[in-house]
């Protein structure tokens, strides 16, 4: 899904009864400082970084759909036309949604893919720069002049694809252990920091989540 | 509030009449043939909204107008919906952007806008929706469901998000591909439909449906999404019409009426005053024809064969799967419940041993 489309729909007024609101802001101290407790656990952070790894199914299965709980005995007792989806991922408590589609199959497509892009906004990993090798799914994401990025790695892969958000939150994790600093990050990743500045820029939601780092650091945002 | 419009809609008189039927009178009496005999006699609902030729049109500032007063009259009568269970000003003003979308048509020139139905019509539909509660979907001829949209008109089950789950479970059967498959009392074709689009060169649904409206509706269905060849609509009462595939089934889904006869009268207004009681009503406990399913299960499926059928929920399907794993225990076996994505225990599955 393009993070575009995303932000657009988190600016439409949201109905009533589907509060609170869609993002929660991964840039609030408090979240950040859930994110820092949260990586320092060894067993937790094991499963964090394998969010992202499972399967719809599986992410479905650690969500509470709760938007449906309270509705009745539901089946044929209702016409309700109750499509729009709400995701409650109970590890974490992030929350997605979404309302646009007439059918719920499809909301529930979206509110899955919204999820992801969520959890790599949100989840950090702590990062051993002494001990750092970037994984796979960041070095797919780069452009193809890294020097740091075999040929074996395949094509880039753009910010429409859904692929693009393991990558985005390996690129969040080493941008917040050099604690926003571009020029760092682009010297690990074999990149010019004009370069990785224009990958952070190709999405809206990693661009946001860069520049609220770089603001609460004192740096100036990325343009 | 005072109303101003361009054009008589309908005598209210009649309008009121319908309101004060009380629900359960009105559910009695509400068979496919009867539920409209009080209305003028119109022509049957045929294509639904969206697939018209937009051979209509009208200037940007009335259809504003249109917009307008249907927000005003659904934002009046929402208390009044949402305390019987109906839906609230949010789900109705959604479903007002929704008629709109299915009766308008792109690209529209300056000022003007192509309608599929006449304006004097939208009034029409919209006053339908409102008062006398007909659901959305009969309103607008077709309901979107998984990655489908699907015809639906008067006579025939408006299908349920929670069914689309049936589809997931026929998806995950080793095999599935290449394998007879039956859906009793189809209804619209849903899940028909949805499963005989993820089948292979050798597998097949009979879908069968004891009301010929459904018949038709179904057919309509299939062929909208070039399924003829996969989903094969028989008309007949459950099993009756699958006697030369008996045995031979790989597996068997049903969304049959569950609802125990005794709930009938206090059904939401939408489905108790508009949806046929024969696709609802499942019998004093609502076990009827869930019973007859698994009985006859036991004969359909062949060794090995899998089936999943809808149920009321909690406790009926608890009642269902302890029915086929002990009753019914040398037949079938890896009996187990399923939840909807509500949390209800909504679906009962199992094997052929």
């Amino acid at each position: 899904m393009a993070a575009g489309a995303l932000f657009r729909w988190a600016l439409l007024p949201s109905p009533k009864h589907l509060a609170p609101p869609l993002l929660r802001t991964p840039r609030s101290p408090l979240t950040f400082a859930r994110i820092e407790a949260f990586s320092s656990s060894t067993s937790t952070t094991n499963s964090t970084t394998n969010y992202l790894r499972l399967t719809d199914e599986e992410l479905m299965a650690q969500c509470d759909m709760d938007t449906f709980k309270a509705s009745g005995p539901g089946g044929q007792h209702r016409n309700k036309r109750e499509s729009a989806v709400r995701l409650k991922h109970r590890p974490t408590g992030i929350v997605a949604q979404a309302a646009e589609d007439r059918s719920q199959h499809k909301n529930r497509a979206s509110a899955v893919a919204r999820l992801r892009k969520l959890l790599a906004l949100e989840v950090r990993k702590a990062i051993d720069l002494n001990d750092y090798t970037p994984p796979t799914e960041l070095l797919q994401i780069l452009p193809a002049k890294s020097t740091i990025r075999g040929s074996d790695v395949g094509p880039q892969i753009g910010p429409n694809n859904p692929k693009f958000a393991p990558g985005m939150q390996a690129l969040l994790d080493l941008i917040y252990a050099v604690e926003g600093s571009v020029s760092e990050a682009a010297k690990i990743l074999g990149l010019s920091t004009g370069a990785l500045s224009r990958l952070i820029l190709s999405d809206d939601s990693l661009r946001m989540s860069v520049n609220d780092l770089r603001t609460s650091k004192g740096m100036r945002p990325l343009k | 509030m005072i109303l101003r419009l361009p054009f008589t809609i309908r005598s209210t008189s009649l309008l009121h009449r319908r309101q004060i039927r009380s629900p359960s009178a009105s559910a009695v009496s509400s068979s496919p043939t009867t539920t409209h005999s009080s209305f003028p006699p119109r022509p049957r609902p045929q294509t639904p909204l969206f697939l018209r030729p937009p051979a209509h049109s009208a200037a940007r500032a009335d259809l504003d107008a249109f917009r307008r007063w249907a927000k005003s009259i659904a934002i009046t009568a929402a208390p009044r919906i949402a305390a019987n269970g109906g839906p609230d000003a949010d789900h109705l003003l959604r479903e007002l952007s929704w008629l709109v979308q299915d009766a308008t048509s792109r690209p529209e020139a300056a000022g003007e806008v192509r309608l599929r139905v006449g304006l004097e019509e939208l009034y029409r539909l919209w006053r339908e929706r409102i008062e006398e509660r007909k659901p959305f979907q009969y309103v607008v001829g077709c309901e979107h469901w998984r990655d489908l949209v699907l015809a639906v008109r008067e006579g025939v089950l408006i299908p349920r998000p929670e069914t689309e789950m049936l589809v997931d479970m026929v998806a995950r059967v080793e095999g599935f591909e290449e394998g007879l498959w039956a859906d009793l009392g189809t209804g619209s074709g849903a899940i028909a439909v949805g499963i005989g689009r993820l089948l292979g060169e050798g597998g097949k649904v009979f879908a069968t449906d004891l009301s010929p409206d459904a018949v038709e509706v179904a057919r309509l269905n299939v062929e909208r999404y070039g399924l003829k060849d996969k989903v094969e609509i028989r008309q007949g009462s459950w099993f009756e019409p699958l006697q030369d595939v008996k045995g031979k089934l790989a597996g068997l889904v049903s969304n049959p009426p569950y609802i125990p006869n005794s709930h009938i009268s206090g059904l939401q207004a939408e489905v108790g005053w508009h949806e046929p009681r024969l696709a609802l009503d499942g019998g004093k406990d609502g076990t009827d024809y869930l019973l007859h399913l698994c009985e006859g299960c036991a004969s359909a499926l062949k060794p090995g064969g899998f089936f999943a059928f809808e149920t009321n929920g909690d406790k009926q399907s608890e009642f269902i799967a302890d029915f086929m794993s002990t009753m019914w225990g040398n037949f079938f076996e890896n009996v187990k419940i399923v939840s909807d994505f509500a949390g209800i225990k909504r679906f009962v599955t199992g094997f052929h041993r």
